[in-house]
């Protein structure tokens, strides 16, 4: 379910390089599912530089609110309009139309430190079990 | 220790849903089965059920039983008909609020309270402290032997278990048969639109519940239930009210009778009155964006002039609202305020408490 070209943080974004140093970031299935119906996002505009593992935004859902953390350093090259003006596309189509930003990355070495999909998909699994316990 | 969560008759249903569950003042329900926008805006455009079984529901009988409720709720419940129901107040002496709840006269001598969930058992002590030993009053708690569903949406009375009931005023309480099941139905809610409040015998609940199921009503969870209420105007004890506010500061002077009889609470009702409001629960919506949640800092100026005591996203609105207590010189509509969303100023301002009112929005019109 967790594509597996992608790679993710234990904070549950995502990010899908298209070249070496640009990729997609978007939030991942698992944390839209915590989260419920996405109705609000706040997003670094274009030019930003982000962080990796520094808060670059913000995800409120009709429940709860929850920081985006920046899965990479980089600059933030645009910003995905469609998913600000109908943020349950984040709900619809968590690694497709309900990307966020696109980054270009400044140390794209911080990628091998991200969990690849067979990780995160044990990581996750291992994250419900907890919850239903 | 972690205190076990109580968990209502329809507990196994609401799992096998799949609904996520939540603690909800020492009960375990659902906030949401599939989405509390899509639950939401189920009952304001068709029908919804919600398992509310953890509201408290306490008989009040005897002789007695009357003058004994008239002593202790903000409006007499023995002005009511039998058969109808109404809102009140439960106040401490000091006209503080220890409840807001519905009495229901099902016959001469026998009331039905329906309460919140929270401090129960203060609020038995309460009353049970006034009635003392008196046998002509009856205090009998029946609330782990039965349930309680909200069947609440604009489409409720043309569902077929319904129909017979749809004769019912707003208010209006009757003893009656759905689905081959007995029930105590009363056409209250806490959603802003029409419905109906259910109870019976646990044993039945599930009967119950399935039924109205196969009938198309979608279950609700908690979110949804919050979400409406907020839109409505509704207040919730515990967070927009409590013992240390006072019905007029939170706009629920219509619930309390100065001018008939004596109860608890009402001398010092008469002197809050005299004396003066200097706070008021206001409604506000916000115009900058973000969204407004329970807890965060109103201010103005740069200065704390209250708290948000409820906040959340408006799904009819699509914009965030809330209510908060604020100085009375600041509580007139149209008031520019602003709430601290993570140590931001956002801009808001203060309007009706009623967001949203039944058929003046979202309905076809001449239907």
């Amino acid at each position: 379910m967790n594509p597996k070209e992608y790679k993710y943080t234990q904070e549950h974004e995502w990010i899908c390089t298209e070249s070496r140093n640009k990729g997609k970031v978007g939030l991942a299935d698992y944390a839209q599912l915590q989260l419920g119906d996405i109705v609000f996002l706040d997003l670094p505009a274009p030019g930003t530089q982000v962080e990796h593992g520094k808060k670059m935004g913000e995800v409120e859902s009709v429940k709860a609110v929850s920081d985006i953390f920046a899965p990479v350093s980089g600059r933030v090259l645009e910003i995905n309009q469609t998913v600000v003006d109908e943020p349950g596309l984040v709900n619809k189509d968590p690694y497709g139309a309900g990307w966020l930003v696109r980054l270009e990355l400044s140390k794209p070495a911080e990628l091998d430190a991200l969990m690849d999909s067979e990780k995160y998909d044990k990581f996750v699994v291992q994250l419900s079990e907890e919850e239903s316990e | 220790m972690m205190e076990l969560l109580k968990k209502t008759p329809l507990n196994k249903v609401h799992r096998e849903l799949r609904a996520r569950m939540m603690d909800f003042a020492g009960w375990e329900l659902p906030v949401w089965y599939t989405s509390i926008l899509e639950e939401h805006r189920t009952v304001r455009s068709g029908a919804g059920i919600f398992d509310v079984s953890d509201m408290g529901r306490v008989w009040i009988t005897g002789k007695k039983a009357g003058g004994f409720l008239d002593r202790l709720f903000s409006r007499r419940p023995t002005r009511l008909e039998i058969g109808s129901a109404q809102l009140c107040l439960l106040c401490l002496e000091d006209g503080g609020i220890l409840d807001d709840l519905l009495v229901y006269r099902v016959e001469t001598d026998r009331f039905l309270v329906v309460w919140n969930a929270a401090n129960i058992e203060q609020k038995l002590g309460w009353l049970k402290r006034w009635a003392g030993s008196d046998p002509d009053i009856v205090i009998q708690d029946e609330s782990a032997h039965t349930l309680m569903l909200a069947v609440q949406g604009s489409a409720v009375s043309r569902l077929q278990s319904l129909k017979g009931l749809s004769h019912l005023p707003r208010f209006g309480v009757a003893q009656t048969r759905i689905d081959d099941v007995e029930v105590l139905a009363a056409r209250t809610g806490y959603t802003g639109e029409d419905g109906f409040e259910i109870i019976s015998d646990a044993t039945n609940g599930v009967r119950l519940w399935e039924s109205f199921m196969r009938q198309g009503v979608k279950p609700c969870g908690l979110g949804a239930r919050d979400s409406l209420r907020l839109e409505a105007g509704m207040l919730l004890y515990g967070q927009d009210m409590d013992r240390n506010t006072n019905p007029f500061e939170a706009g629920l002077e219509w619930l309390v009778e100065l001018n008939a009889g004596d109860f608890i609470g009402k001398s010092a009702l008469l002197e809050i009155k005299r004396q003066g409001i200097r706070r008021k629960l206001i409604g506000f919506q916000m115009t900058g964006q973000g969204i407004a949640r329970t807890g965060y800092m109103i201010v103005r100026g740069g200065q704390e002039v209250g708290k948000v005591t409820s906040g959340g996203y408006s799904p009819t609105l699509d914009v965030s609202i809330g209510f908060g207590y604020v100085p009375i010189e600041l509580a007139t509509i149209g008031t520019d305020i602003e709430i601290m969303i993570r140590s931001k100023p956002v801009a808001a301002q203060v309007v009706s408490r009623q967001f949203y009112k039944r058929g003046a929005r979202n309905e076809p019109k001449g239907i």
